[in-house]
């Protein structure tokens, strides 16, 4: 059998769940020098480390080729698919927020209003629970500007701090939804493999701050 | 040229040699166990209304099947599954028919997946159905055959995973959910998220709650019993309980016990299935392979109501294993004839007599003794039988002449 496989979400993320893991006592070094590796064990355990993409990492667990991801909740509810989601680490922590034009009011009057998102999904479904029609333009980077060039009424984004909407004279109008990291795992690897998978997550609930 | 000339649909594809040789012997494989433990076969069409799918409480996801409309502007799919169009045969040409009846196919279903998720929307899948029967028997029946199906098809680290979907239905019945609330709580028991679950669950007091909150993590081997035992002690989940462990021991009895655990948080379909439900696993699919359960209601949309079990095997995933783990068997054929010029006749008879004797032979169709052995040579044909007015010459390709 290969090892076990855990895939971390390249960035932030992956650097605060490497933290967990040293705090469990892992050997981290292979970790902490992987130059441009992308594939990395973790010596004396049976578990052996992927870096990708959040969106990837949930693709990887989907078909099986990883068995245990850290990804953000954010990008599961705009991705979803079939995996058990069977912890939330409590770090990453941000929130899906709804913001304007500070001083404008997004919900008034009857015209149809356009919102910039990265999160088309989480955007719709969080309009379609309200019952309002709203049309969606996806955007790759930076959503904040498209409200101030005219674009859009609105933007969903995560929210941090709340700094760079501050900055380009935006303002939360609203919470869409809370953001952790979250710890998911392949449907079948979770049958499989229950006693190593079940000891990682005690053990990682159990460092956590 | 036009566009889509020369690709196919995505989620599809063209399976070559080794690819159709090994989903032909898993077919054979299952059909062989099938048909000797008195299954028969049927065919349903490929193309059905759209109403057999639409039943009320079973239906498919609109957005999951192939649409198509006849000349009458009727809305048609095609077979997202192989067991309602079975319910439908049950209740109309099978009624008069000496139950139990023991059904099985092996057919395509059609499924829309997600774009680019790298899904097959066309699954080749063998399934049996045992119709009208009910009880520990029937149950004990299907089980085992669903073991003895990934064992016959070679899979050495296989799980067959059994459950049953009254413990979950008699603990969520006694909170009075309303039912958006409920189908919630069951995707969160459905996809084992622990948090979600204990969240939605904290605004409830009561002992089902706090069994509903262990549910999904209940799942394993023999350990599980004992603290389920506990827990569901005096809820009317005791009963589902004590039938399925039942099953277990029984399954446990027949030697399948390293193969075959249990997971109280199977929730899938809590519409359809009425009873026992199991899925199974082999290693290196992310995916089940196998899955089925009793579902008592279903032929009752249909006509009269009849008890049934049944299961699906998921037959590309079982070849795709069978050639992981063995190999591509071989495609040359073992001798190639070619006929001196005037000896067609007799090559093509010296064919059929090898092919009698249970070699593989393929027919020169070259017209030099030359040809052929650069043919032979190529393809890796191993021996080359030179049919003659004097004789057959058997000599290996490599040395010729």
């Amino acid at each position: 059998m290969r090892p076990i496989r855990i895939a971390l979400t390249k960035g932030r993320l992956e650097k605060s769940t490497i933290a967990l893991f040293k705090k469990m006592g892992l050997d981290c070094t292979e970790l902490e020098n992987k130059g441009r590796r992308l594939i990395l064990p973790i010596p004396g355990t049976p578990f052996e480390v992927v870096l990708a993409k959040a969106a990837d990492v949930i693709t990887y667990i989907e078909h099986g080729v990883c068995d245990v991801g850290v990804v953000g909740k954010d990008t599961i509810m705009e991705y979803g698919g079939s995996f058990f989601e069977i912890a939330d680490l409590g770090i990453g922590r941000c929130r899906f927020a709804l913001a304007c034009k500070k001083g404008e009011d997004f919900y008034s009057g009857y015209a149809e209003k356009t919102i910039a998102t990265k999160y088309p999904n989480v955007s719709r479904q969080f309009f379609e629970k309200k019952g309002m029609d709203v049309r969606i333009v996806k955007i790759e980077g930076s959503v904040e500007l498209a409200p101030l060039l005219g674009l859009s009424d609105a933007i969903v984004d995560i929210v941090e701090t709340g700094t760079t909407l501050r900055e380009n004279g935006l303002a939360v109008i609203e919470d869409v939804a809370q953001v952790t990291a979250r710890v998911i795992v392949n449907t079948v690897s979770m049958k499989l493999s229950k006693v190593e998978i079940e000891k990682l997550i005690a053990d990682l609930e159990r460092v956590l701050p | 040229m036009l566009k889509n000339q020369l690709i196919t649909p995505e989620g599809t594809k063209d399976y070559l040699f080794e690819e159709a040789a090994v989903r032909e012997e898993a077919e054979t494989l299952l059909h062989t166990l099938f048909k000797a433990r008195g299954f028969s076969e049927v065919i349903t069409p490929g193309l059905e209304f759209l109403d057999v799918f639409s039943v009320k409480g079973h239906s498919i996801p609109i957005e999951y099947m192939y649409k198509l409309s006849d000349y009458k502007g009727r809305l048609m799919v095609l077979r997202p599954d192989s067991t309602m169009p079975i319910a439908r045969l049950c209740a109309t040409r099978l009624r008069a028919e000496q139950m139990p009846l023991r059904l099985f196919y092996n057919q395509t279903v059609y499924s829309q997946n997600r774009t680019l998720s790298g899904r097959s929307d066309e699954v080749k899948q063998a399934g049996v159905e045992l119709l009208g029967a009910a009880g520990l028997r029937a149950d004990l029946e299907m089980t085992s055959l669903a073991a003895q199906a990934l064992q016959r098809c070679r899979q050495k680290n296989f799980r067959i995973e059994i459950g049953h979907i009254g413990i979950f239905n008699a603990l969520v019945s006694s909170l009075g959910l309303d039912d958006a609330v409920r189908e919630q709580l069951r995707l969160y028991i459905e996809a084992k998220n622990y948090p979600a679950v204990n969240d939605l669950l904290d605004t409830f007091g009561g002992h089902e709650a706090k069994v509903l909150k262990r549910l999904p993590r209940l799942f394993g081997g023999d350990g599980v019993f004992p603290e389920a035992e506990m827990l569901l002690k005096g809820t009317d989940a005791e009963e589902p309980l004590s039938y399925l462990r039942t099953l277990y021991l029984k399954l446990n009895e027949a030697g399948l016990g390293s193969c075959v655990t249990v997971d109280l948080g199977i929730v899938n379909r809590t519409d359809y299935y009425t009873g026992i439900v199991f899925k199974g696993y082999i290693e290196g699919h992310g995916e089940e392979v196998l899955f089925g359960g009793r579902y008592d209601r279903l032929i009752g949309r249909y006509g009269e109501e009849t008890p049934a079990i049944g299961f699906a095997v998921n037959v590309d995933a079982v070849a795709r294993a069978l050639l992981r783990n063995e190999g591509a068997p071989s495609r040359m054929p073992q001798t190639l004839v070619f006929a001196e010029t005037g000896c067609e006749i007799a090559a093509l008879h010296e064919l059929d007599r090898m092919i009698i004797q249970g070699t593989t032979a393929e027919f020169a169709t070259m017209e030099t003794l030359e040809d052929a052995l650069h043919y032979a040579r190529a393809k890796g044909i191993d021996t080359i039988a030179y049919v003659t007015v004097n004789g057959v010459f058997l000599r290996s390709a490599k040395e010729g002449f």
